[in-house]
Order: C-alpha cells, then sequence, then structure tokens
C-alpha cells in the first residue's frame, strides 16, 4: 500500500513537471545542414553545419512558467543568495549597469523599479545562467546549443537578420532601444524594459522575440573563452540600440559570468523532437 | 512548419563555371598564338581562384588582425606586489563545481582583505582583476587592418567584468597616486594597456593629456591612445572637438560602438594638437 502510494506521488510529480514544459508551444526544426556565422567573425565563421531533429519554444520563458517552478521546488536563485544582481535605470552611461541587492526575478530591476505581478507574460530575466539550467532540470528540457538557437533565429536565411527584417523596420520585430543613449528613458516602441511574448512580429518559423526583449542563455563554448566557463546569450535584448552592441540579430554571441543575474538577460528552452 | 535544408547549391555553380572556363581555355589555346594565350590562362586561373575564395563555405576570406586585437585587449601587469595580490584573487576567482554549488559570481575579495592592501597593492589588485559581472557583447566587426583604424571606443581587457564602485572609488580618491603609479608603469614597460586607458578614462585624467601625447609620439603606432585623447575630449564636452566631422563619425547619431576614422599621421597630429588644446584651455582656466 505504502509502496503503491510513493509511486503514484512520484508518477504525479513527473506528471507536473512535464506539463509546464507541455504548456510552452514548440516549433519542430528539421534535421539538416544549415549555413551559419559571418564572414567577418572568427567566434562564428560563416560554415555549413549538421543538426539532428529538434524543437525550440515559440517564446522566451515567461515570469508565469518560471513562477511554476519556483512554486513547485522552493527554488531559490543565485541573485536571491547573493544579491548581486545587476540592473539598469536611464541616466547610466553607455555599458554601466548598477548592482543592486534587492533585484532578483520578482523585481528584475530592483525594488523601487516595480515588480513583475503585471507582468506575467514577460519574460523572465534577472535569473543567471545557473538558475536557468535548474529550470530545465525540472521542466524536462535543455538550452538550446549555440548552433541550434541561430538555426531557428535565422529561419532559412544567411544574411545577419531572418527575411523581412532589415534595421529600418526592425521596430516591427524587436524590443530594443531605440535612443541615441542610455542617458535617457526610451520607450518608442511602448516599452522601457521587457514587453510581453508576442508583443512583435515573428520570424518566418513562428519565433518571436529572437531579436531584442531579452538575450537568450545558450550552450556551448568559443575560442575566446581560453578555456574558461562562460555563459553565452543570444539575440539582444531591450537595452541594445544600433549606436551600442547591435546584437540584435542572428550572428553575434554575447559572454557572461555563469553566475551573473542581469535584467536583460533570460532564456529560451528547447527539447529532442 | 518545416525549415528546409540548405544544399550545394553555390558549389555547384561555382564547379559549372571553372569548367566551362577550363574548356573556353583550351579551344581558344589551339586557335590563337601561345603567347597570347597562356597570358590569357593565367588571368582566367587567377580570376576562377578569387571567385573560389570569396565563396567558400567552410571559411573565410576575411581575416582578423589578430597581433592588433591582442595589442587592443592587452593589459599592463603593475610589478607592485603582484604574488601577494594574484594570491588573493586566487581564492576568490570562480571554479566550476560539478555539484552545481558555487561562489554566487561574488568574485571580490572582503572589505578587511582589501583595506590590509597598501595603497600599489590595491593599485596592483584594481589593474588586473574586476569585480562585477559585465556583459561582453564582443562584436566582431572590423577586427581586420586594425592598425589602419583609429576606433571610437576601446576594447576591454576584462572580459565579463568590469570594477565595482569600491574600485572605481579607489581610483578616484587616490587620482594624483594613481596618474603616477599608471607613469611610471608606461615609462618602464613602454606599454600603455587597456586596463591603464581605462584608469585614465574613469579618473577623467586630463592632466595626463600631455603625457599621453608623448607616449604617441614615442612607442610603436599605439592608435588607442589616441582613441583614449578622443574620449577625454568628449566627455569633457570640448567645443571644438564636438563640432568637428570626426565627433560626428565616431560619436555623432549614425555612429556605433565600432565607428573609426582611417590612420593616417595628419588624424593622428590633427588629435593631439586638438587634445592640446582643450588641456591647455582646461588647465590654464
Amino acid at each position: 500500500m505504502i509502496k503503491n502510494f510513493w509511486i503514484l506521488l512520484l508518477g504525479m510529480v513527473i506528471c507536473t513537471s512535464y506539463s509546464f514544459a507541455q504548456e510552452q508551444r514548440f516549433i519542430d526544426i528539421e534535421a539538416g545542414t544549415y549555413i551559419l556565422g559571418d564572414t567577418l567573425s572568427l567566434d562564428n565563421p560563416r560554415r555549413a553545419v549538421t543538426l539532428s531533429h529538434f524543437s525550440i519554444a515559440e517564446t522566451e520563458l515567461t515570469n508565469e512558467a518560471f513562477a511554476a517552478f519556483v512554486a513547485s521546488t522552493d527554488y531559490i536563485t543565485l541573485a536571491e543568495r547573493y544579491h548581486n544582481a545587476m540592473v539598469f535605470e536611464p541616466g547610466l552611461a553607455e555599458f554601466r549597469w548598477l548592482q543592486d541587492s534587492t533585484a532578483y526575478w520578482r523585481f528584475p530591476n530592483g525594488t523601487s523599479r516595480g515588480g513583475i505581478e503585471e507582468k506575467m507574460n514577460h519574460p523572465v530575466t534577472c535569473i543567471s545562467y545557473r538558475d536557468a539550467l535548474a529550470y530545465c532540470d525540472w521542466a524536462g528540457v535543455r538550452l538550446p546549443s549555440l548552433e541550434e538557437w541561430e538555426v531557428a533565429s535565422r529561419a532559412g536565411s544567411q544574411t545577419k537578420y531572418f527575411e523581412g527584417v532589415e534595421l529600418d523596420n526592425i521596430m516591427d520585430y524587436a524590443n530594443i532601444w531605440h535612443g541615441r543613449n542610455h542617458l535617457v528613458a526610451d520607450t518608442t516602441d511602448g516599452f522601457l524594459y521587457t514587453s510581453p511574448a508576442k508583443t512583435f512580429k515573428a520570424n518566418p518559423w513562428g519565433l518571436y522575440d529572437v531579436y531584442g526583449n531579452v538575450f537568450e542563455f545558450c550552450e556551448g563554448s568559443l575560442a575566446r573563452d581560453q578555456g574558461r566557463k562562460v555563459a553565452h546569450a543570444r539575440g539582444g535584448s531591450w537595452w541594445c540600440s544600433k549606436n551600442s552592441c547591435a546584437s540584435f540579430n542572428s550572428q553575434y554571441i554575447g559572454s557572461v559570468n555563469p553566475n551573473a543575474s542581469f535584467s536583460n538577460l533570460g532564456l529560451r528552452v528547447a527539447k529532442k523532437k | 512548419m518545416i525549415p528546409p535544408s540548405v544544399s550545394s547549391f553555390p558549389l555547384t555553380v561555382y564547379s559549372y563555371i571553372q569548367q566551362t572556363f577550363n574548356s573556353t581555355v583550351l579551344i581558344i589555346f589551339k586557335e590563337k598564338t601561345m603567347r597570347t594565350h597562356v597570358l590569357l590562362l593565367i588571368l582566367l586561373f587567377g580570376f576562377i581562384n578569387a571567385f573560389a575564395q570569396s565563396n567558400e563555405v567552410d571559411g573565410s576570406s576575411y581575416t582578423r588582425d589578430e597581433k592588433g586585437y591582442e595589442l587592443r585587449t592587452k593589459m599592463t601587469i603593475p610589478p607592485y606586489g603582484l604574488a601577494k595580490v594574484k594570491n588573493l584573487i586566487e581564492t576568490i576567482t570562480f571554479k566550476e563545481d560539478p555539484l552545481g554549488s558555487s561562489d554566487g559570481g561574488i568574485e571580490a575579495i572582503s572589505a578587511t582583505q582589501f583595506k590590509s592592501l597598501s595603497l600599489r597593492e590595491k593599485f596592483t589588485y584594481v589593474m588586473i582583476h574586476a569585480e562585477l559581472s559585465q556583459q561582453n557583447c564582443a562584436i566582431p566587426e572590423y577586427q581586420n587592418d586594425i592598425q589602419k583604424r583609429i576606433f571610437s571606443q576601446l576594447e576591454t581587457g576584462f572580459n565579463e567584468a568590469s570594477w565595482s564602485q569600491r574600485q572605481a572609488d579607489f581610483l578616484m580618491g587616490n587620482r594624483d597616486s594613481v596618474m603616477k603609479l599608471i607613469q611610471e608603469s608606461v615609462v618602464r614597460s613602454k606599454r600603455m594597456g587597456v586596463n591603464y586607458k581605462e584608469a585614465i578614462l574613469e579618473m577623467n585624467a586630463l592632466e595626463m593629456i600631455p603625457f599621453i601625447i608623448r607616449y604617441i609620439k614615442s612607442t610603436a603606432q599605439d592608435n588607442d591612445a589616441l582613441t583614449l585623447l578622443m574620449l577625454l575630449m568628449k566627455r569633457g564636452e570640448y567645443d571644438e572637438f564636438m563640432k568637428s566631422t570626426s565627433y560626428q563619425k565616431l560619436y555623432g547619431t549614425d555612429a556605433n560602438y565600432y565607428s573609426f576614422l582611417n590612420y593616417n599621421k595628419a588624424n593622428e597630429v590633427l588629435i593631439c594638437e586638438r587634445a592640446s588644446r582643450y588641456y591647455k584651455e582646461k588647465t590654464l582656466k
């Protein structure tokens, strides 16, 4: 009797874990050989890459999904444990962020800049690469590899952006920063920080926010890491502007300490097809 | 939605063109004089090779200027208490932990440890170790022919880190001493690493402009020292510089992180003379 009870409980836990992963719609990416990279890059040179079938979430992981994980596991993020999250507020010089001991995923830019109560459909941020892995473990998913992310974001294109996007019309596709610098708040596209998932147009394969909104953690290493453990993230974020890093494209690859939490860093999950 | 996989179309086209050229060359070779067409053959061979290089899939004709890039990111390591400081840093640097526990990304020595360092040791610590996490965009553009460009911004030597407030406060609070230590070190090593340039900028050390100009004139080409002069003028909102075409090109509406001026002697002289005027205006007031 007791043995049956535990088997039933275990089954329920497994089913619950998988159900959260399955709530998210996934896009199937066929196995094939794809042209990736950029002739200007040594870290990501232009090359042909052969990948197996995989599926990738159509949206970035939301606060709602992360909240379900925390409710189920009582997980405490690194930012909560070490009070070392990095936040942004208008007025900072280019590439400057503030360390805010009050910031974590429920208050991604610190308690004084508001919480996520009304933003449950926004991407989760202020989590580290380590936290992203913990979520994936629980949900039965994984981070996409650097190559998988690029294939999905390009949607068949071999240029810097997926088909239809140019610097002139990127406002239709991506939540990015349109100000000349970050000294003054920019809400040109309606959002200072993150935007709700699916606010902007999808790429030709149906993925939303592959450019802008939040940088998405990926798995993989680069020559420039020189053997150090570095987390990589792609796609640019709400902070990125054409005058600064301009990372909202399918080519650039960002780097960050695997334990660092920023309010423009999140994830998009993937899984085996 | 099924994404198409990539065919080998470009390579097929290349092979076809190469075969066509080869056939054409053979026909002409029979009909005309040998001398003329040996030349033609060489020209065509060269053309085909050039075509192949610009279309190859597994690489690129683009080459990063490795030496130039290394110079742009190279730091200068101060000698003051170096072994002691390195040992301290070793105790706080992130180590991969397969069990999942970690240091939480805290890469700063304790307040007590920091306080116990002498001024020179603190200088070494700050110059070789940044405590705060930073995102590194690592923009891959224009990393070829680096010596031919004067960029709008400096590279970073700290990868995914930047100075914490405590470290910035140390630089500002000990401005005169830090400037002196940097000068000593640069004179000795004949090199101004990117960490020194960042420190000069952090302190807005415009008093160092004459020293930087002397460094530019007496040292092997270091275009980032010219970038540093322009960043100091930009920070000081120097009117003459703000109205210049250089400013528009490097920091104007359409400029970006990798905007650059072409390096030539005239531009070097212009930047140095303008910075010199800026220095005089600021210090003679």
